[in-house]
């Protein structure tokens, strides 16, 4: 038998993969100020609404993987009421990538979309 | 069921157990960062759920400890594969005896057993002076402050040894003080101070650390000078002309055949003593935990 939702389960992990890096990529570009993991969960999480695409620990080693590609910067800052904070911030690079790979996901979204329809 | 931050956070370490050293900092750094910003705001907008509830259900946003890891290694994976290395498995006892010398922990442990010297006769001198100096002030109206004021000091050193620790001798140790609430009175929180047990521990931690401190650096520069005169001598008789004794112009040698003995000698001492270090430092890491480290 076919366990459909372990099957469901690695078919998300296989597709966030790549969104994430396009999701966060977006959220940095969008916000003015710099905004540390923690927040950028909370707006995700408002975005997603009661679908929970990923774990939110899952975001933060994409976080480290975006900024070592050079797309994101990242400073640590004291916070007041706990351990110190990791603020991200996109980088010029990070934005000319953006506009490239929201492209890439246009054609995908149609391609998809015209797929599961049919015509 | 995972009962606090820190539970979880070893939790995370041994899952990651095997990746690169780096990604299990940030790993570590980030859950750390996230799990306490969440903790207080769930504690804002829920008050009346319990620390264990709110700490399951950010758990439960946030990704098991082995869900997490698994993130990290993916990532790891697809990214840097070239970074990750891992020790070499099987290797003889005679490798691992002298594989010493690329264990970053044995020379951490060197490292610390020299600046535990210095720290501890300095924590030794603070606790006694603070102590007693809390005591007789006691009669006066400015006791209690003070006594206040050496006991957060103690709490400041904690945190201080325990980074020492973490960067010399890699056992986890607490990166940041403990939330205390804002709007406690200052007698309440001297009370509160002097009823936990590990201001005690810790205070007792700096007083034997003056012992522990002192044996250490005895024991590395004996054997770091035994070593090296072993290891110099032949330089030392044939170079330099001088005797192991000198004695109303007696010289006593070593005979020329006892040179590659002897500096086997001197190498296979000091790897020994390396090999004693790094455990003694692991040990010593695992004394502060208990005694540092607030529960």
């Amino acid at each position: 038998m076919v366990d459909s939702s372990a099957l469901t389960k690695k078919f998300q992990k296989e597709m966030n993969a790549g969104i994430a890096s396009l999701v966060l990529l977006s959220v940095l570009d969008k916000n003015a100020e710099p905004m540390y993991g923690y927040q950028i969960a909370k707006l995700l999480e408002e975005y997603s609404g009661d679908a929970s695409f990923m774990k939110q620990g899952a975001l933060y080693p994409v976080l480290h993987s975006l900024e070592n590609s050079g797309l994101l910067e990242s400073k640590v800052e004291p916070s007041v009421s706990g351990p110190p904070r990791r603020y991200y911030e996109i980088t010029a690079e990070g934005r000319n990538t953006l506009a490239l790979w929201q492209r890439v996901w246009k054609q995908m979204k149609s391609f998809v979309d015209r797929a599961i329809k049919g015509g | 069921m995972i009962k606090s931050i820190e539970e979880y956070l070893d939790l995370l370490k041994t899952e990651l157990n095997g990746s690169d050293p780096a990604t299990i900092q940030d790993a570590l750094a980030d859950a750390e960062e996230h799990l306490r910003a969440a903790m207080v705001s769930l504690r804002e907008k829920k008050p009346e759920i319990t620390e264990e509830e709110a700490l399951g259900q950010v758990i439960e946003q946030y990704g098991s400890p082995d869900e997490t890891a698994s993130a990290y290694k993916e990532v790891e994976r697809r990214t840097t594969p070239q970074f990750t290395r891992e020790m070499p498995k099987g290797t003889t006892a005679l490798g691992k005896f002298f594989g010493v010398y690329s264990d970053t922990r044995a020379w951490g442990a060197l490292l610390y057993m020299l600046i535990a010297f210095v720290t501890g006769v300095f924590y030794f001198t603070w606790a006694i002076t603070g102590l007693s100096l809390s005591v007789s002030f006691s009669i006066f109206i400015f006791g209690l402050p003070f006594a206040l004021l050496f006991l957060l000091s103690i709490q400041g050193l904690a945190l201080l040894e325990g980074r020492i620790i973490e960067a010399l001798l890699g056992v986890r140790m607490p990166r940041r003080p403990l939330f205390t609430e804002k709007d406690l009175k200052w007698l309440e929180r001297l009370k509160l101070l002097v009823l936990d047990r590990h201001i005690w521990l810790s205070i007792l931690y700096m007083i034997v650390q003056f012992v522990f401190g002192t044996i250490y650096f005895v024991l590395f520069v004996t054997i770091l000078s035994f070593s090296i005169s072993f290891i110099a001598i032949p330089f030392l008789q044939e170079v330099l002309g001088m005797g192991v004794i000198m004695n109303n112009n007696i010289h006593y040698y070593f005979p020329t055949w006892s040179y590659p003995l002897l500096i086997f000698g001197g190498v296979l001492l000091w790897t020994a003593f390396m090999n004693i270090a790094r455990g003694v430092g692991q040990l010593h890491g695992r004394m502060a935990k208990l005694m540092l480290v607030t529960d």
